[in-house]
């Protein structure tokens, strides 16, 4: 009883993201690249490896495409 | 905090709060005035691309395919998750995150990647206008410097508010693709069916079907989205407690978005019904308007136009805000343009190049349709990988927003499948031999 009668006194203020308060957040910036484990570097050099392979396999097929070849 | 807890006689002047007596009005205006990031993220995704996709699945396949949108469901919401927690955790944009996080080399090629791609994709919703404008007897010549300019307009107001409003009210106008979709008389049984037990549709599993899966997926998910999404958390500076908020808007745009993309697919469904085969969307537009009358026709091309409309905005502010993150620039739709030039340069420059693009007679846009499939194919898993390690960064997150293992679990199983599905798309593009016709 005494709770709820609390409660109903009660009044919120809801306040807009933009015009709150500014909130302190995670800083980021002192933390410099990221440590990983040797299979996590691993992984990454793989997968640099598989995008660069990518995307020339795309350039070549789009300049084929685009008749640099001199067959399209 | 975004809301304080106060005695009736102790509140405080504060001009532009707003005073609500009980725990539900300020629940629900709380998430109203979190509302939006994660709804324009999900809506602007149904963009040109994504109308032509859908409606061309449903054209051809029928509403056989529903099912894989219900399966694309918690994939959008898990990943898009993991970005609002990143931004609301940091403060920062992605770019800047993968830029700190994985060094010059990964910033760059992300950086470069995404400016591509989303440049690629502008064009691509640039020529949907042109071609819908086409259809509507309107003269692209004129209509689209028309719209680049409209789009230009709109993020110069110096409002993130104002800007994020009319977007939303853009999102909305897909409702109409409700109307579209329940006009054309689909049978609700076969939609509840469809809907909810997978099957593959009659001919079984052929390259073409192999193809649209794929596309579909893609168009679901785009790299573009972690990007917007984190940055546009970032520019309404969302709070540790809007956390529970943003994931239900986030949660609300996904469920919204992929029942508008099944609309889209059972209008689709409505050509096949009646015999049309498909070529494009403003085509299947113009045959459905013999059936079903001239506003049906007008309706799917004014609702392609919205869908360009809504995915050039996103995808330009995507790039801005990206770049402005990586070279330090003032990057805030907050800002003047006085403030921000070189964030309001690239957003003009993005619009204003794949507009002129598009109107260049004999532009070779098929080519560029087709790369924007296989890059956004080879882009997407590898750009949530990165999502994936930043989410597990304990030495950055600690242990309140970093993933827990099961979001683990879930996200490995995502990015496999989805690796995947992009090595079939980008082979089958790249290499379209290796397949046997569908």
């Amino acid at each position: 009883m005494v709770l709820e009668n609390t409660i109903e006194e009660r009044e919120f203020l809801v306040i807009h993201p933009l015009d709150d308060v500014q909130e302190q957040k995670i800083e980021t910036k002192h933390l410099g690249p990221m440590k990983m484990t040797p299979a996590v570097r691993i992984s990454l050099l793989v997968l640099r490896g598989y995008l660069v392979l990518m995307m020339l396999l795309v350039l070549y097929h789009v300049l084929d495409l685009a008749g640099a070849f001199g067959k399209a | 905090m975004n809301y304080t807890s106060i005695q009736s006689s102790a509140i405080p002047a504060t001009p532009r709060g707003i005073v609500v007596r009980n725990r539900w009005a300020r629940n629900l205006l709380s998430f109203l005035m979190v509302f939006g990031p994660g709804l324009i993220v999900m809506e602007a995704d149904n963009d040109a691309g994504a109308v032509s996709t859908y409606v061309q699945a449903g054209a051809q396949y029928g509403i056989h395919l529903l099912w894989l949108l219900v399966l694309l469901l918690p994939i959008t919401y898990f990943i898009q998750e993991m970005v609002v927690r990143l931004g609301i955790a940091t403060g920062q944009g992605h770019a800047a995150m993968i830029y700190t996080r994985f060094g010059k080399w990964w910033g760059l090629f992300s950086l470069v990647d995404l400016q591509l791609l989303n440049f690629l994709t502008l064009v691509t919703e640039f020529a949907a206008i042109a071609l819908a404008l086409e259809h509507l007897n309107i003269s692209p010549s004129i209509g689209v410097p028309v719209a680049a300019c409209a789009l230009t307009l709109l993020v110069l107001t110096g409002s993130y508010r104002r800007w994020e409003r009319i977007v939303v009210f853009l999102c909305l106008l897909d409702l109409a693709w409700f109307a579209l979709a329940f006009y054309a008389h689909p049978a609700t049984g076969e939609i509840v069916r469809n809907t909810f037990v997978p099957s593959i549709p009659a001919g079984g599993l052929t390259a073409s079907l192999v193809f649209l899966v794929v596309g579909i997926v893609g168009t679901t998910i785009a790299p573009w989205q972690l990007f917007f999404q984190q940055s546009c958390i970032a520019d309404k500076r969302l709070r540790f407690a809007d956390l529970k908020w943003a994931r239900l808007d986030t949660l609300i745009g996904a469920t919204f978005t992929i029942i508008v993309a099944g609309c889209m697919m059972m209008t689709g469904n409505a050509a096949l019904r009646h015999g049309f085969s498909f070529t494009d969307p403003a085509q299947m537009a113009a045959d459905l308007g013999k059936v079903f009358g001239p506003w049906f026709r007008t309706g799917i091309l004014l609702l392609m136009i919205n869908a360009a409309v809504l995915g050039t905005t996103a995808i330009s502010l995507s790039s801005a805000w990206a770049y402005g993150e990586v070279r330090g620039w003032p990057h805030s739709l907050q800002k003047s343009i006085k403030d921000a030039p070189g964030f309001y340069g690239v957003y003009v420059l993005c619009v204003g190049a794949a507009a002129g693009l598009v109107l260049i007679p004999k532009a070779p846009l098929q080519l560029i349709i087709l790369s924007v499939q296989v890059l956004a194919g080879i882009m997407l898993p590898s750009a949530i990988i990165f999502l994936q390690l930043l989410l597990n960064d304990r030495e950055m997150l600690g242990e309140r927003f970093a993933n827990k293992p099961w979001n683990n679990v879930v996200n490995w199983t995502i990015i496999i499948v989805l690796f995947a599905l992009s090595l079939v798309l980008a082979i089958q593009v790249v290499a379209p031999k290796l397949f046997p016709a569908g």
